[in-house]
């Protein structure tokens, strides 16, 4: 016996307080006892449950697909790392797990033939139909690298570039991935969406190089020279490859050009072709979990700084301020980017257990920063610092700090430094302002694979590092005993480290917000965290549990 | 016996595939979206240090629906402030009909999507406000120019307007059959 139209308007009513958490203790009572008694009462809830957790998927699809900035969380807000996508722990579990317990795992690379780098540019973060025309097949997660040639027979794959730019590629095609910061469309079809963060991200084709000036464009190659260009937000500059007048183009939002050889001309169908570029593609995408630990630095007093560790190995990840009395470090928790912050004055530094940050395997650090304008160069390192055992380059100290060696880069600006290898940015950060830094930091898996290292400032990708050599070892390898056991799973904050602890340079500036995540982060996870001070990703407690 | 590659690889395929019909399967039992969240994350965890003793050919998300139900059930018994609010024979009721109709809830995701295109934009731009990332019903009510009353009131037409389209367009045949 089905239900009445009146049950169905009261179990409707009762199912719409449950998905807005509007539900008395009587409406829960009354589902309840539905839900108990009545098989069609049943299927109707779980029906309308599943409509909301469909409706969940499709919104996020297309806010992932829609570009510009992420709403900041509202002040006062509880910290949550939640958000629908992410939680796909398992993939990264298998990874994590390893990470976090010591094991070493291979971590995702490209498997496609035609890489001619070791270098990773993008990753393949989403997928739907995908047939891969050459032998290798990208899976969602794999890293792409630097001159990758992608083929695709059919379907719809996501790219997301270490700019930030995102590219959803439509078979069949052919894409060459150049580096973070530009592609090459041979055939196909493609969409780009472009954050305020890699403005300036282009796509060259036969006829046309297209730069994104911001936000959102699609190109269609047909393989025979002719390119068409359709800017569906902000604007982009187009320039003719081949025609005899080179002139560039400027196409603002819902207008196109053709590209050939001739010349340029209107697309025909260009009303077509935006309608259906203005639907978004839902797609499978990959969102591996994270292993997260972060301090706040909110303390108004004392020397230990509480950390909140989500799915991190067991055990307390809380730093201890050093060389500083306790009522000196009062005084070094000033107002910071949200709520309170550390101070570094120049000798203070601290350290916490950190189960698992020298194992060879992949990490991102993200913090908020402010450095005095007229910081000394001997207090430029570090922020922050670990005890790594590379694979390639033996135990070294990885150093997070600002450059002060003018014959290496501008002073000023972030650096870090890996063994064999170092980074810079280019955004100087002795300005005595709040900048956000993240460091993707990716050992090889296994000798003679490089360390990678690549910077993001204020959430702009600046600052990749140059591959250490590979296989090359810059220090013998030593036991543990000799490394010091003491430097080893240990995060070090606002000194530098030697073989068995800190040395006596330390960091003078400010510190908030300091996460720690078990693997590489994508861009726009990065922008995430800088914007939300949360992850797409896993939940940490309350602070108040 | 799957080597650590290739089942490193398949639990991927796996998990991005069937990913959104698990966090279905516990919203459906623990209705708010963060605890269903922190419970498909729980869940995950433990798919993945079980996942060795998963027998590929099977019903994956049957599987892992089995995890997710024993972490609900969990969670209920260990934290006083858990978001499952149903009493236990509530929830396994309503488990046993969720995972009879699993097939039946893919079909109609599958049509959602045609309906959500038939929704007039202003009630689809309301109800994605709602549903996206980081928002909720004082966020579309915000950005819609509604008061929160209003837009409970319209989030409830328009989700039973879906209701109604997608059994409507399943009867008519006119699903775009499963996933990839």
């Amino acid at each position: 016996m089905g239900l009445t139209n009146k049950q169905i308007i009261e179990l409707n009513e009762l199912c719409n307080a449950a998905v807005e958490g509007t539900q008395t203790a009587e409406q829960r009572e009354t589902l309840s006892q539905w839900l108990r008694s009545s098989a069609e009462a049943r299927e109707f809830y779980v029906r309308a449950m599943g409509l909301s957790a469909s409706l969940f998927s499709y919104a996020g699809e297309m806010q992932a697909d829609a570009p510009g900035p992420v709403p900041a969380r509202p002040a006062g807000a509880p910290l949550r790392l939640v958000r629908w996508l992410a939680p796909l722990a398992a993939i990264a579990a298998v990874l994590a797990v390893s990470v976090w317990v010591g094991h070493r795992t291979k971590p995702k690379t490209g498997t496609a033939k035609a890489t001619t780098s070791d270098e990773f540019v993008a990753q393949l973060t989403g997928a739907k139909g995908c047939r891969w025309a050459d032998a290798a097949t990208p899976a969602s997660g794999d890293h792409l690298h630097k001159k990758q040639r992608l083929n695709l027979a059919e379907g719809f794959a996501e790219i997301t570039f270490d700019s930030g730019a995102q590219v959803i590629l439509e078979g069949p095609a052919r894409l060459d991935i150049n580096s973070a910061w530009d592609a090459t469309l041979y055939s196909g079809t493609l969409k780009a969406t472009v954050p305020p963060e890699a403005v300036g991200f282009r796509v060259a084709g036969p006829a046309v190089e297209v730069v994104d000036l911001g936000t959102e464009f699609s190109m269609i190659a047909d393989g025979g020279g002719t390119t068409d260009v359709l800017v569906l937000k902000g604007s982009v500059e187009a320039a003719p490859q081949n025609a005899a007048d080179q002139q560039t183009v400027l196409l603002r939002e819902k207008e196109s050009c053709r590209f050939d050889e001739s010349g340029t001309s209107a697309v025909s169908d260009s009303d077509e072709k935006f309608a259906r570029f203005g639907q978004p593609e839902p797609l499978n995408r990959f969102a591996p979990p994270t292993r997260l630990v972060h301090w706040s630095f909110d303390e108004t007093a004392g020397r230990t700084v509480k950390a909140v560790a989500f799915g991190a190995r067991p055990g307390s990840y809380d730093a201890r301020l050093e060389s500083v009395s306790d009522d000196a470090a009062a005084s070094q928790h000033p107002a910071g980017r949200r709520e309170r912050a550390l101070r570094f004055d120049g000798k203070l530094f601290a350290k916490a257990a950190f189960p698992g940050i020298s194992d060879n395997s992949p990490r991102t650090i993200a913090f908020w920063v402010k450095v005095p304008k007229d910081a000394p160069l001997s207090n430029a390192y570090a922020m922050v610092a670990w005890r790594a055992q590379s694979t390639q380059v033996g135990p070294k100290s990885v150093h997070v700090g600002w450059n002060r060696n003018p014959l290496e880069g501008t002073v000023g600006v972030l650096r870090t430094d890996y063994g064999a290898g170092f980074a810079l940015g280019a955004t100087p950060l002795r300005d005595g302002r709040w900048h956000h830094v993240a460091i993707v930091y990716v050992p090889g898996p296994e000798s003679g694979a490089p360390v990678q290292v690549k910077q993001y400032v204020d959430g702009r990708f600046e600052g990749e590092g140059k591959p250490s050599p590979p296989g090359r070892r810059s220090a013998p390898a030593t036991t543990a005993s000799e490394d010091g056991a003491s430097a080893i799973d240990s995060i070090w904050l606002g000194c530098r480290l030697g073989i068995s602890g800190p040395r006596k340079e330390r960091f003078s500036g400010e510190m908030d917000e300091l996460f720690i995540a078990d693997r590489a982060l994508g861009p726009r996870e990065i922008v995430r965290i800088m914007r939300e001070n949360q992850l797409s990703q896993g939940s940490l407690p309350d602070k108040s549990k | 016996m799957r080597s650590e590659a290739e089942s490193r690889r398949l639990l991927m395929a796996l998990m991005t595939r069937h990913q959104r019909q698990i966090f279905g399967y516990i919203y459906t039992l623990v209705p708010d979206r963060s605890a269903a969240e922190d419970l498909l994350q729980e869940t995950s965890l433990v798919i993945c240090e079980k996942f060795e003793e998963f027998e590929e050919g099977t019903d994956f998300v049957s599987w892992a629906c089995q995890i997710a139900y024993w972490r609900i059930r969990y969670a209920r018994q260990k934290f006083a402030r858990s978001k499952v609010v149903y009493d236990q024979d509530v929830v396994d009721a309503v488990a046993q009909t969720a995972g009879e109709m699993a097939d039946d809830l893919d079909e109609r995701h599958q049509a959602l999507a045609e309906c959500l295109k038939k929704l007039h934009p202003r009630d689809r731009e309301l109800v994605l406000a709602r549903y996206e990332p980081g928002g909720g019903a004082e966020e579309a009510a915000r950005r819609t120019g509604r008061t929160i009353q209003a837009a409970y009131k319209a989030l409830g037409r328009i989700r039973k307007l879906l209701l109604d389209c997608v059994s409507h367009q399943l009867a008519a045949g006119g699903a775009n059959g499963p996933h990839e």
